[in-house]
């Protein structure tokens, strides 16, 4: 009796539009745009006061550089941002990037740089898996187990590498980080292309459906029948192999590979997904907001470094952001009260 | 459903055998929650003694009983906040702010000042993360990793990325020197241990904060005042990340950003290991103590046989992932056993 109705809630009822927090009843139609949109409008307005304002930041090639710095942790953030979405969490991406960059970095000179990129990809999948099997097939609780994992994969790429640094030689595989498409950074194409599928992922599919309805009431979906731990594995996986395309696209970048080049990362990932609006209660998640924080952190990052300020700065401007982005969404959900519930 | 005849005697009795049960469970769960950390203990001890050419020399022992200490320190913290069912993911970064702003300090106004900056500092950082988890709402792992953040880059713009290093030898006998043969830092991690372990099994505040880890909903409605409890433990967890910050700097003289690596894993490592359950509820403080111990030895193997650093990493997730297998089938076993009970 339960599975039928609960089934039926899932596919008709309360299926909002995911990423757009419902806006309040009522008043006129613009409060409630500028509050959904309160995150793009303020990153376009920093934006452009940041042209203004710096010259050099306005610079094309500046501006190129904040496009592809902030595909790597854009890239990331949105198939993190399913997985949030799905009750979730991996902190074992800064390991991923370490050791497909280094696979990469590895398997080059032996063959072509598809291949190469192809093996990385395959390691990337492979350890988000197994991320999903530990965490959901033997019931380890996500953030310890994956930042457990994190340091396995730390580890290996440290064995690997024997503490080194590989450097890439390969002529075809570094225009990856510097071919321009419209005057785009290529990068910058992947990881639009990568937060649109999860975006179609998230609304136009079943699996996507299964993501939210887990992330909303585990319970629930295990009464209706939804294949929980499956749907997990598959985020997880996801998590995998769009973190690996940006450890490679890093590779790329640097033309070098080593087990420590992205230390931090999951901070990075997690503010992304969150300032973009990604509720950590699971159930619901924004892309255009994961995307828009992530090119807002990528600008961040570059005007602190045009003005001169030393980039331990970041650690403090991220966290700070991270705060106060939490802030701002307890106040939206209502939350946050000082009164004891 | 054929053959019993229910009477109410039957029911009484199988009631009254089930409470038998489900008490022998119950104490049998919690010996071996107690003391389940020995076993791997006892197995790494005899292993370094046979395999690691000087591990029982005067000088490694002495290392050991340091580096121990100070984890085991930061270690009562982490158990304090997994007791109430959160997390301090920012530990090992308010160590590093503690440490290196220890040292400043020393430099500037003495010793005695310096140590009460240290101090402070990491009570300040953990009073801010009781606020945020209590008060806003934010999941403790999330905001502890935001002033992880905020912590490491202030202690890396405090340093300039490089190293301060102290003038006054003196404050270096706080963890150098020795009372009666034993380092001082290990006479302070037992010190720390008993006051922790009265504090959380002895008295009225201990109780209550695992009535909030074990069933927060419950004890909210029995009327405990969870946030003040949240900001206390999350306050005394920054404060035991501050005592490691001294302790480091006495130790090493010379302190950088990140004086110890992963500290805030392997606290929570050794807290999981020494059977303190991520669940909630529950904190056992002997047992993250000998689980400092434990991982303590293994780097110090690690190093006499010449390994290189960063089998660190392996050691470590593969002590915390066993140290979480361990938790898991605890509970399930407990579960079953409970449910074998009472049917």
């Amino acid at each position: 009796m339960s599975t039928v109705s609960s089934d039926a809630d899932l596919q008709q009822g309360k299926d909002p539009s995911p990423g757009l927090t419902d806006p309040p009843p009522g008043r006129n139609s613009v409060a409630p745009l500028a509050g959904k949109y309160a995150l793009q409008l303020f990153t376009v307005v920093g934006l452009v006061v940041l042209c203004l304002v710096q010259p050099e930041f306005r610079q094309p090639g500046n501006l190129r550089s904040v496009l592809l710095q902030a595909s790597f942790s854009g890239l990331s953030a949105s198939a993190m941002t399913l997985l949030i979405v799905a009750g979730m969490f991996d902190l074992s991406v800064a390991g991923i990037v370490g050791l497909s960059a280094v696979m990469v970095a590895t398997v080059m000179p032996h063959t072509t740089v598809g291949a190469a990129v192809g093996a990385a990809l395959l390691l990337g999948l492979a350890l988000g898996l197994l991320n999903g099997v530990v965490v959901t097939k033997l019931r380890f609780p996500p953030f310890i187990a994956t930042f457990g994992m994190l340091n396995l994969y730390l580890a290996a790429a440290f064995i690997w590498t024997a503490g080194g640094t590989l450097s890439i030689a390969a002529v075809g595989f570094l225009p990856l980080a510097t071919t321009q498409i419209l005057g785009l950074p290529l990068l910058f194409i992947v990881m639009v292309l990568g937060v649109v599928a999860c975006y179609l992922i998230l609304t136009r599919t079943r699996f996507g459906r299964n993501l939210r309805a887990i992330g909303s009431s585990e319970p629930a979906s295990r009464m209706a029948g939804l294949p929980v731990d499956g749907t997990r594995i598959t985020a997880f996986a996801l998590v995998g192999l769009f973190t690996a395309v940006a450890g490679v696209g890093l590779a790329a970048l640097l033309s070098s590979a080593s087990a420590d080049m992205s230390l931090g990362f999951e901070l990075t990932v997690i503010s992304v997904a969150v300032v973009g609006g990604t509720s950590l209660d699971g159930g619901r998640g924004s892309l255009l907001g994961t995307f828009t924080a992530a090119i807002l952190f990528s600008a961040l990052n570059n005007a602190l470094n045009l003005l001169g300020v030393t980039s331990y700065w970041q650690y403090v401007a991220i966290g700070l952001v991270l705060i106060l982005a939490l802030f701002v969404a307890g106040l939206q959900n209502g939350r946050l009260s000082f009164r004891r519930s | 459903m054929t053959a019993n005849v229910v009477t109410p005697d039957s029911i009484d009795a199988q009631r009254r055998q089930a409470e038998v049960l489900a008490d022998r469970v119950a104490r049998r769960s919690a010996i071996v929650d107690r003391t389940g950390v020995l076993l791997p203990f006892v197995v790494i001890f005899i292993l370094a003694v046979a395999l690691v050419p000087g591990f029982l020399s005067g000088a490694n022992i002495r290392s050991v009983l340091v580096n121990a200490s100070i984890v085991a320190i930061v270690g009562y913290g982490m158990t304090l906040a997994i007791a109430i069912r959160g997390l301090d993911l920012s530990v090992g970064a308010v160590a590093a702010l503690s440490s290196v702003v220890t040292a400043g300090a020393i430099n500037a106004a003495g010793a005695p000042l310096g140590v009460l900056t240290g101090l402070l500092i990491g009570l300040i950082v953990g009073l801010v993360n009781g606020l945020l988890v209590a008060f806003m709402r934010i999941p403790a792992f999330v905001a502890t990793l935001a002033t992880m953040g905020v912590a490491r880059g202030a202690a890396l713009l405090y340093s300039h990325g490089s190293r301060v290093t102290i003038s006054d030898t003196g404050f270096r006998k706080l963890a150098t020197g020795s009372v009666l043969g034993i380092p001082g830092p290990f006479l302070l991690a037992i010190l720390f241990c008993a006051l922790t372990y009265v504090l959380l099994d002895r008295t009225r505040f201990g109780r209550h904060v695992c009535a909030v880890g074990g069933n927060p909903a419950a004890a909210r409605e029995a009327g405990l005042n969870e946030r003040r409890l949240i900001v206390a433990v999350f306050g005394l967890s920054g404060v035991a990340a501050g005592v490691a910050g001294v302790l480091i700097t006495s130790q090493l003289g010379s302190v950088d950003a990140t004086p110890i690596q992963g500290l805030e894993l392997q606290a929570i490592a050794i807290a999981v290991l020494g059977g303190t359950s991520l669940a909630g509820g529950s904190g056992n403080l002997p047992g993250t103590f000998i689980g400092a111990l434990l991982l303590a030895m293994i780097s110090a193997s690690l190093n006499l046989r010449n390994i290189p650093g960063y089998y660190q990493y392996l050691a470590l997730g593969a002590l915390l992932l066993l140290a979480l297998g361990l938790d898991t089938l605890r509970q399930s076993l407990r579960s079953r056993l409970m449910a074998g009970g009472t049917s």
